[in-house]
């Protein structure tokens, strides 16, 4: 049971976005890989606590983000590399540099940790932001559930780590995950699809999300044909401007 | 911004891709380009008074499912451009070969992280 619903939202909204968002938003109150249901919630609770936090307004407009130092307005949830995590991921996204991620696992927060909180706290901008976005307040945060994370791991043959900060799975590298992942094979697997790959779960809720609110890879280059009730080209406005704004070349 | 370029290539239409950049957006040559960059710019900062009559402005020009895309699109790239930035996910070089011109052109390169292949660390 979700306490995301969109059977009273002020207009109708899309069968597979009804189903899928749902979904998720019940699975950040169950066990994930590496955190427990109470962290995940607490983890979606500070995303949306960070916008408030003095702290990370002062770096926002600081010329280097990192030489302000102070401590972060948070819930109290969570350990301090935890909220450094989520709310520089909330409000300065595209200052995140490799020597800060890098600060963060030599201080401690595992690397398998780490992308989990990235993608639940993606999600939850996703949910929050879609319902805002139709004129819905967000739902109220899921209950977290018993249970003990799966601590599934893929491997660290099957891992690059010289692609991005964090691990992800190498798509060149023949498994089970790679032919789920990326079934059209490695020369398509794209960089941000491979992004939280090296957690499975955590890539399996957030693919499930952006595919009914985006497009499939096919849909996107698929000039021809409108999968959408706004153009190709409206829908790469509005997804170039959002980007302009979070600062993010990708 | 390579598939904004891409579909107006495709359907013959030249685009202003600065729109992207916070132009008023109108005189990108993408129909109804202004109401969907308010709505994608008060959604995403949560000013709900702000997004209340951006929404109704699309509602009333482009109709209900249309506005359920446009909020799902902006909130999908609220979150995935959080994704990359956090990963520190580089750019494709084929992607960044067909896009260095205008990202050279529109300041794109100098955004917080320039996540480009050469700059990955």
């Amino acid at each position: 049971m979700s306490s995301l619903s969109f059977d009273a939202a002020p207009l109708p909204v899309r069968d597979d976005i009804a189903e899928a968002l749902p979904q998720v938003w019940a699975r950040i109150g169950q066990p994930g890989t590496w955190l427990t249901a109470r962290e995940r919630v607490a983890v979606a609770a500070e995303s949306r606590n960070a916008r408030y936090c003095q702290l990370c307004a002062e770096r926002k407009d600081a010329l280097s983000p990192y030489a302000v130092q102070g401590e972060h307005d948070s819930l109290g949830k969570l350990p301090d590399d935890k909220v450094e995590l989520v709310h520089k991921m909330m409000t300065d996204p595209g200052r995140i540099a490799g020597h800060w991620f890098e600060a963060l696992k030599d201080g401690g927060l595992p690397e398998t940790e780490y992308v989990e909180i990235v993608g639940v706290i993606a999600c939850t901008v996703a949910i929050d932001t879609f319902c805002r976005g139709i004129g819905m307040a967000p739902p109220p945060l899921p209950e977290p559930q018993d249970g003990a994370p799966s601590h599934e791991t893929v491997g660290e043959e099957h891992l690059n780590r010289g692609l991005a900060f964090a691990p992800t799975l190498d798509p060149f590298v023949d498994g089970p995950l790679q032919k789920e992942f990326f079934p059209a094979g490695p020369p398509t697997a794209a960089h941000i699809r491979r992004a939280l790959s090296s957690v499975p779960d955590t890539q399996r809720d957030f693919w499930r999300i952006a595919n009914v609110l985006y497009m499939n890879g096919l849909q996107m280059r698929d000039f021809s044909t409108e999968y959408r009730a706004i153009t190709h080209a409206q829908i790469e406005l509005v997804a170039g401007r959002v980007s302009a704004i979070n600062q993010c070349v990708y | 911004m390579a598939l904004l370029r891409a579909s107006g290539e495709y359907t013959g239409d030249d685009y202003d891709l600065s729109a992207v950049l916070g132009d008023s957006g109108e005189d990108t040559g993408i129909p109804h380009a202004d109401v969907l960059i308010r709505l994608a710019e008060t959604a995403i900062k949560f000013d709900d008074e702000a997004t209340d009559a951006a929404r109704d402005a699309v509602i009333e020009r482009m109709g209900e499912a249309a506005l359920v895309d446009a909020a799902a699109i902006a909130a999908n790239f609220n979150a995935i451009d959080r994704v990359a930035d956090a990963i520190g996910i580089p750019l494709e070089d084929e992607k960044a070969a067909i896009s260095a011109d205008f990202r050279a052109e529109l300041g794109i390169d100098e955004f917080g992280r320039a996540s480009l292949p050469a700059a990955a660390e």
